[in-house]
């Protein structure tokens, strides 16, 4: 019982750490409306936390440049295992309209491993939290194999 | 040691814990409603505490993992103390003894958000300590007795022999349950200055047994504040529902004091009135 | 037997230190030093088996001895205005000529006491205080052997003055001892001078400019207590006609009475207690070597004080003298707990933390009700061995890096572990419950709980306050300590000092905080007797014991399997750190970083408290002679 108790609440607890790898701030006014009581997230168990050590997915907006990848990576590093990292925007998931641009790398997946895509330019509050899901049900997957 | 009491600290050990995570979740819940959000399942807090149970990461010091077990080992004995009716005053410098150990391990961490926070931490221990010792005084004074079975046998609600304990006691229950305008260590939401201040650098299965530890000094704060109105089971658990309410409705409709105002005005005012009415005990 | 006994814990160190003087060569002195540990803690020992006794040796009992007292009445006051004089100092001067006046009068003014009964009495309280001396001190003592090498070689001193100090040192336990056991007032005082004429002398061993002016300091805060203690005594001998100790704290002789002279005899002994608004002498001590802080601070000098208190302790129930001792000891507590906490200078916050100590035992004597006397008892004692270690760790780690600033202390873990970690378990005994300090401290407050006066209710929220700012102080000293090494550099270094003389009396004293913090209720029913209220009333301190060792036994197993885990990379804002001490900034480079903690000066700071508290103790300790008086 008290395995699948453990089992279940893997995902039953996702806490989100919002990184903003240099958006527009478009994206990430969009994963916080998330938070709001129209969209009400914490329904899912879902927290927003400031700490890498405590967060289970890697929220990222925007795209990587020579700059913030280190930081990227860093804080992807510094999150406990198993855990999942979600690309949000045009920007997150390729670079968008950036990708030329001279000091950017591209998107989230140049620098660490993405589970899910999220498009869109701002990406919706309702696709963001299908990733969540989608991400979540990866996860049970993961753990199922890992067993 | 008698059966009975046996039975009552077993159940002290293990109910105790179990209803702090339930208040942790009612607090989301009305907190959630409060916002007209609907929230997370009543149960919320029990998946977090399972999930951060199985989480796989490297500790931020080696001291931490021993620290973590000492305040749990302290937060419950405060439990078990309660339970089996034991002396409160003990009670007390058990559970503050469980704070201090939660400081300590901040100290022991890498990151300096860490110690800012068991910087914090220290001053909140400060701030609400003096004023739940004199409390826990009063009560004692009231009811004749320091040892929890005599103060719930007291005669009629304390209450109204205690009327100026109450500004104190709600400061204690703000700062115990981490909540705005006092979440000065510990912050609740992100973005802020101190990230997760003392608990920063606890994780994974550390920091889940923390929480257990957290649940287990609610119990004993809440239990402490419904000695207020102790004429029956049922009455002291809505005296800790009203404290539990007031706290989650000041939690919203406050913004976060800084550790000076909290030392400097909230404390001294809260602690004069508790003397207050210790004095005018002692004077009847 | 008891008188072996008894001769061999005044005696022996007396002797021993006089041997010393004549000794150049290290190796005879470390042997004389040792030696002398080895027979007070004997005879130490071997008088608690016999304990409760009373006894009458010849060297303490007869005419020749009780001469020597009266003489020393005049020499030490003498030898006091001689360095007054020497040293150009006016207070020391005027309390040296009042200390003669006084003397003069008790010789030629007044009637013969009538003679005590037995010259020595062993109950529970002066058994507490011998234990203390002969282990505790002597402990410190063999701690001093390396110290003291080291400092000398650290002054660059021409010709070793350790002679001197090891003399003096050794004599102090003796005298200690003397005073313990002596039933007689006049005896008592004789050796309640000798020890500030020791105080004074160690205090200034360096001779330095602060050295000697803090010397001096002690001197003539001690002749002052000293005045008030003759002024007691004689006061004492011209109502009752007597000088037996034992004879005098019998609640019956002061039914009806003025208690001016036990209020007197109380104020010398917060003057010795270095209580405020006195504390500036024991602060002062500081700048001695750290044995001398360490003996003045645990085991002996302080603790005269608190023991004359806790003696006159059973006539204080009840009594208004009595109830304005205890607010003046619990303002103690809270002032001088206060005042720790604004510093940063470790050797300061336990020089204030002895003060507040002291005062919370104190109160505890002013409250007088056995329960009271019982849990100062366990004070002294707990706190003898706790501050003790913590001393010696402060010293060492103070010799390993250079400073004795607790933001020069940060993470010194990683440097000196075995002697932070002592230091670390001491500051955790002084408020961790079971352990004993913080048992006495609930004893205490439970004690006063139970006085039906609305004025010890302010002395009990004093302790209410006083108790969190202890908590806070000594958890932010371990703290830092043991702070993570993510900040500030690490430098290879260890201490000049590890041998077995310096770490075995840390690991012994440690061994005796923690383990006597945990016996507490045992010890209390040794030194008490059966009967005594404590015995009854720990029924919740077995199961908590218990809890602890679970806890113990858990935490340790788990830090056995993390200490070998590799640790994770520091939470800087997400910003990455490529070596200690500093994170990677803007333009690639190592930003350095720094860390301190908040030490609250605002609310804290030194001078303003000191003055505040200061006034109000005075104004407490004028209210006790006062109120006596009227």
């Amino acid at each position: 019982m008290f395995g699948s108790f453990l089992k279940t609440s893997q995902v039953k607890s996702p806490w989100l750490m919002h990184f903003d790898c240099g958006s527009c701030n478009g994206c990430d006014i969009e994963t916080l409306a998330c938070l709001t009581p129209v969209y009400d997230v914490e329904r899912f168990g879902v927290i927003n936390v400031g700490n890498p050590r405590h967060a289970d997915v890697l929220v990222v907006t925007g795209t990587v440049n020579q700059r913030n990848a280190v930081i990227l990576k860093n804080i992807y590093d510094q999150m406990p295992t198993p855990k999942l990292v979600i690309a949000i925007g045009a920007c997150g998931c390729s670079g968008g309209v950036f990708r030329e641009a001279p000091n950017v790398l591209g998107g989230i997946d140049k620098v660490i491993p993405v589970d899910v895509y999220v498009p869109g330019c701002p990406a919706k509050p309702e696709a963001i939290m299908d990733a969540v899901v989608v991400g979540l049900g990866k996860l049970k997957g993961i753990l199922e194999a890992s067993k | 040691m008698n059966l009975n009491t046996f039975s009552l600290a077993l159940a002290g050990l293990v109910l105790a814990p179990l209803l702090g995570g339930v208040v942790a979740g009612v607090d989301r819940v009305v907190t959630a409603r409060l916002q007209s959000r609907l929230g997370p399942p009543l149960l919320q807090p029990f998946y977090d505490v399972g999930k951060l149970w199985s989480k796989v990461i490297a500790p931020a010091s080696h001291w931490q993992g021993l620290f973590v077990r000492w305040a749990l080992a302290a937060s419950l004995a405060s439990d078990v103390l309660l339970a089996a009716g034991g002396d409160v005053l003990m009670c007390f410098f058990v559970q503050a003894a469980s704070a201090s150990f939660v400081a300590l391990g901040a100290f022991c961490g890498s990151s300096p958000y860490s110690k800012l926070g068991a910087q914090r931490e220290l001053f909140q221990l400060l701030a609400y300590e003096p004023v739940f010792m004199v409390a826990i005084l009063c009560l004692a004074k009231a009811a004749g007795g320091f040892d929890a079975l005599s103060i719930m046998a007291a005669q009629g609600p304390l209450l109204f022999k205690l009327p100026l304990l109450v500004p104190g006691l709600v400061f204690v229950v703000l700062v115990k349950l981490r909540k705005s305008p006092f979440d000065i260590a510990a912050s609740h939401h992100m973005h802020q200055e101190v990230v997760r201040g003392v608990y920063t650098d606890y994780a994974g299965r550390d920091f889940a047994l923390l929480e257990i530890a957290h649940w287990a000094d609610v119990t004993v704060v809440l239990w402490i504040c419904s000695f207020l109105w102790a004429t029956g089971p049922v009455q002291m658990l809505v005296t800790g529902l009203v404290f539990l309410f007031a706290a989650v409705v000041i939690d919203n409709i406050s913004a976060r004091l800084t550790w000076r105002t909290m030392l400097g005005r909230v404390a001294p005012i809260t602690l004069i009135l508790a003397t207050a009415n210790l004095v005018w005990l002692y004077l009847e | 037997m008891i008188d072996v006994y008894i001769g061999l814990l005044v005696l022996w160190p007396v002797a021993a230190g006089l041997a010393s003087l004549g000794q150049r060569s290290p190796a005879t002195r470390a042997a004389l030093v040792m030696a002398t540990a080895a027979v007070l803690a004997a005879a130490a020992v071997g008088l608690a088996t016999q304990a409760p006794l009373t006894a009458s040796p010849a060297f303490l009992a007869s005419a020749t001895a009780l001469h020597v007292a009266q003489a020393a009445a005049f020499l030490f006051p003498a030898f006091f205005l001689f360095q007054g004089l020497k040293e150009k100092h006016a207070l020391v001067i005027v309390f040296a000529l009042m200390q003669l006046a006084l003397a003069a009068f008790g010789e030629f003014g007044l009637a013969a006491p009538a003679a005590v009964q037995t010259a020595v009495a062993v109950d529970g309280l002066a058994l507490a205080l011998v234990l203390v001396v002969s282990l505790v001190g002597s402990l410190i003592c063999i701690f001093a052997l390396p110290y003291m090498k080291h400092h000398e070689e650290h002054l660059h001193l021409q010709t070793s003055r350790q002679p001197q100090f090891f003399m003096i040192l050794l004599a102090f336990l003796g005298f200690m001892n003397g005073l313990a056991l002596s039933n007689d007032l006049h005896v008592f005082s004789a050796f309640y001078e000798a020890t500030t004429l020791c105080s004074f002398l160690l205090i200034g061993h360096d001779q330095t400019a602060e050295a000697k002016q803090s010397g001096l300091r002690a001197l003539w805060m001690n002749s002052m207590g000293g005045v008030f203690l003759h002024a007691g005594i004689l006061l004492i001998q011209k109502q009752h006609g007597l000088a037996d100790i034992q004879a005098l704290v019998n609640p019956a002789l002061w039914s009806g009475m003025s208690l001016l002279p036990l209020a007197l005899l109380a104020v010398a002994g917060c003057v010795k207690a270095a209580q405020l608004p006195f504390q500036a002498w024991l602060l002062g001590a500081m700048v001695a070597p750290t044995p001398v802080s360490a003996l003045l601070h645990s085991s002996t000098m302080v603790k005269v004080g608190v023991f004359l208190c806790l003696r006159l302790a059973p006539v204080f129930e009840g009594t208004t003298t009595g109830r304005i001792l205890t607010l003046a000891g619990a303002m103690t507590f809270l002032g001088a707990s206060a005042l720790a906490l604004g510093q940063s200078n470790a050797k300061k916050i336990l020089a204030y933390s002895t003060a507040a100590n002291l005062g919370l035992i104190i109160a505890c004597a002013g409250l007088g009700t056995p329960l009271a006397i019982a849990a100062g008892t366990v004070l002294l004692v707990i706190h003898a061995a706790t501050k003790g270690l913590l001393f010696l760790c402060v010293g060492d780690m103070e010799q390993a890096i250079g400073s004795r600033d607790l933001e020069d202390l940060r993470a010194v873990i990683a440097k000196t572990p075995v002697t932070a970690l002592a230091a670390v378990a001491g500051s955790m005994a002084m408020i961790l419950p079971p352990l004993g300090m913080l048992v006495g401290k609930w004893a205490v407050l439970e004690a006063a709980a139970a006085s039906p006066v609305p004025v010890v209710v302010i002395a009990m929220v004093m302790m209410a306050v006083g108790s969190a700012l202890g908590v806070v102080c000594w958890v932010r000293f371990s703290g830092t300590l043991m702070s993570g090494v993510a900040v500030g550099p690490q430098p290879a270094h260890t201490s000049p000092l590890s041998t077995g003389l310096t770490t075995g009396p840390i690991l012994t004293l440690l061994a005796g905080a923690v383990g006597l913090g945990m016996a507490a209720p045992w010890l209390n029913a040794l030194l008490l007797g059966q009967g005594n209220p404590l015995a009854g009333g720990w029924g919740l301190l077995p199961p908590l014991f218990i809890v602890a060792m679970l806890g113990w036994i858990i935490g340790l197993k788990v830090l056995g399997r993390q200490s070998q885990a590799r640790l994770a990379t520091p939470y800087l804002g997400g910003l990455p750190q490529a070596q200690p001490g500093s994170y990677v900034g803007p333009l690639g480079r190592n930003w350095t970083l720094s860390e301190g903690n908040e030490y609250a000066t605002e609310f804290f700071g030194e001078p303003k408290l000191t003055r505040l508290a200061g006034i109000v103790a005075l104004a407490l300790l004028l209210a006790l002679v006062g109120g006596a008086l009227l």
